[in-house]
């Protein structure tokens, strides 16, 4: 016999907010912590599990940022910029594109620069 | 139109009624298909600068521009970055324009706190002798002069002059063009008269009731409930209606509520609320019988930024029961019995119109399809979604029929360009100002203006 619909099929449960918190969207919360755990993870140094990114992989993606031929590098991913100067035909480096796809899981190597304030 | 095409057979008005009263099919549609899929946003995400916008612009026209400099000043002219100019050299720069205008609303200066400014009050134009044009490219920016109108051209579009530089540093224009008309699209319309209704500015809630006789009006002539049997028989061949924007009057969009009070204006509605249930009627009556696209407009509850997205159907119960009624973007493509619309609810006008000497409607219009681009302004003075991955405001394709919602009059224009495009322009009169509407003709793009108005109180009768 199949399990019985419930209502919390169609409605599903959502985290209620405490007393006196401002109406706002809970992913705020979630941002704030995933950057924050961003942070921490830069600070010290990554798990034992992954290997660390070469710093000649690192080298290279800085100068792919950098390159003004490719637009503006603020505020998307690394990936993003790479697929938009792919469409444009611009012929981006295809060995960047490997890059970022082997290490898609590491938030160094795709990077999404966003000026949040904190930098001089 | 209507009593050219009477039905030959048709009685009048004054006839006794017939036994068995005749019925008009209305034609049927064929091959609609919507093509804003590009103004639709999915996630939105508004963490990103704008600089993307003119980037992507930038790169996106460039080759067409560089195409149509080589044809127009030789194929072996030299095109060049703004970084390899040399002093005195004549070359071809590709670029985006920006218009430096002192009168410019500008927010920095507003809340500086050493100006001490009263903040400007809105003016129609915002144009100045003073006015300079610059061009830049990916990385550098130059000042302009000669041969180049610097008050009629705006901020964002993309030109390629042809000149040199001087020792000044400026560079003296010999002659620029502009991206021209987009390569045409195939003709395939319909062999039979089918007629669309173009209207705009409907203005519900601005509690004038004027209005409101010319917009019932409106309704019963498409619906076919006006008139004898050879108009009801020429309604029938309206097959579709779309309204440009601006179904809501600009008296719904008062603030004041944010000022007073809470006490004072806890029970009041917004002004809105009622003007949306008027136009859930209306679009109710019109639903029943003909397919309507309904773009939304400046003062329209939807977002303020370009592209502007459809109404949701929860404001329209009644009448989004219907399949007929379509919800559709700011700016709408669409392809009907084989022919292109292309059009905006006016914003884009009005905004070239502040900052261009341009005074005419038409001749904006015709202007933004030479510059192959919809809406250049934007995000300079007006909103607009900051894009990354393309602009979805280029123009790719030539469409059949190019019209913009909320003009101050009815104008329309047929063009005629090198590579075989005919272009339809149309500005479409603000109705509840002009109680006019479009009817244009899909066999032979022609146009002409419908109006209802009636004799108000004070007109001599």
């Amino acid at each position: 016999m199949e399990r019985p619909r419930r209502i919390t099929d169609s409605f599903p449960r959502r985290r209620r907010r405490g007393p006196g918190r401002p109406p706002g969207r809970l992913k705020d919360r979630k941002d704030k912590d995933k950057d924050k755990a961003q942070l921490k993870v830069r600070d010290c140094p990554r798990a034992a599990s992954q290997p660390p990114p070469d710093p000649a992989l690192m080298e290279m993606l800085r100068r792919f940022d950098l390159s003004w031929e490719y637009g503006p590098c603020s505020g998307i991913t690394r990936l993003q910029r790479w697929e938009r100067a792919q469409e444009l035909g611009l012929s981006p480096p295809g060995p960047i594109r490997d890059a970022l796809l082997e290490h898609g899981d590491n938030p160094d190597v795709t990077y999404r620069w966003v000026w949040d304030g904190v930098g001089w | 139109m209507f009593s050219e095409q009477a039905a030959p057979t048709a009685q009048g008005l004054l006839a006794p009624p017939s036994g068995e009263p005749p019925t008009f099919p209305r034609v049927a549609v064929e091959g609609y298909s919507d093509l804003s899929q590009p103004f639709r946003l999915g996630e939105r995400s508004f963490s990103r600068q704008y600089a993307h916008v003119y980037a992507v612009r930038l790169a996106g026209m460039r080759p067409r521009l560089e195409r149509r400099a080589r044809g127009r000043w030789g194929n072996d002219i030299a095109l060049r970055r703004l970084s390899e100019l040399q002093e005195g050299e004549k070359c071809c720069v590709v670029g985006t324009l920006f218009k430096a205008m002192q009168l410019q609303p500008s927010i920095l200066q507003e809340i500086s706190e050493e100006h001490n400014l009263v903040p400007q009050p809105p003016l129609p134009k915002y144009i100045q002798p003073s006015d300079e044009l610059m061009l830049e490219d990916e990385l550098q920016r130059i000042k302009l002069e000669g041969a180049i109108d610097v008050q009629r051209l705006v901020t964002g579009t993309i030109v390629a002059v042809y000149g040199c530089e001087q020792e000044d540093g400026r560079f003296l224009v010999e002659d620029h063009c502009l991206a021209d008309l987009p390569p045409p699209l195939p003709w395939s319309g319909p062999s039979s008269d089918r007629f669309v209704l173009l209207a705009s500015g409907l203005g519900l809630g601005s509690m004038s009731g004027e209005a409101l006789l010319s917009t019932q009006l409106l309704v019963d002539v498409v619906t076919g409930q006006l008139g004898a049997e050879g108009e009801q028989s020429c309604a029938a061949h309206i097959t579709r209606v779309i309204l440009a924007g601006n179904l809501l009057s600009q008296n719904t969009q008062s603030r004041d509520t944010i000022n007073k009070a809470k006490y004072l204006t806890k029970k009041t509605q917004a002004a809105s609320v009622e003007a949306v249930k008027m136009l859930d009627e209306i679009l109710l009556q019109l639903c029943t019988s003909v397919p309507v696209d309904v773009m939304p407009g400046e003062f329209d509850p939807t977002n303020y930024t370009l592209p502007q997205q459809p109404l949701h159907r929860c404001m329209l119960p009644l009448a989004s029961a219907y399949a007929t009624l379509r919800l559709v973007t700011n700016p709408y493509q669409a392809s009907l019995d084989g022919v292109r619309f292309l059009g905006t609810s006016g914003q884009n006008i009005s905004d070239i119109f502040k900052y261009s000497s341009m005074d005419d409607y038409l001749e904006i219009l015709e202007w933004t399809l030479l510059a192959g681009h919809i809406s250049p302004t934007a995000p300079d003075t007006l909103g607009c979604y900051p894009f990354y991955k393309s602009d979805p405001f280029i123009l790719t394709e030539c469409p059949h029929i190019y019209f913009c919602g909320n003009a101050p009059r009815f104008q329309s224009k047929l063009l005629q360009g090198k590579e075989g495009q005919r272009v339809l322009l149309v500005t479409v009169p603000d109705f509840s100002a002009t109680q006019t509407a479009c009817l244009v003709n899909l066999r032979d793009l022609s146009c002409q203006p419908i109006t209802f108005s009636s004799f108000g109180a004070d007109s001599e009768d």
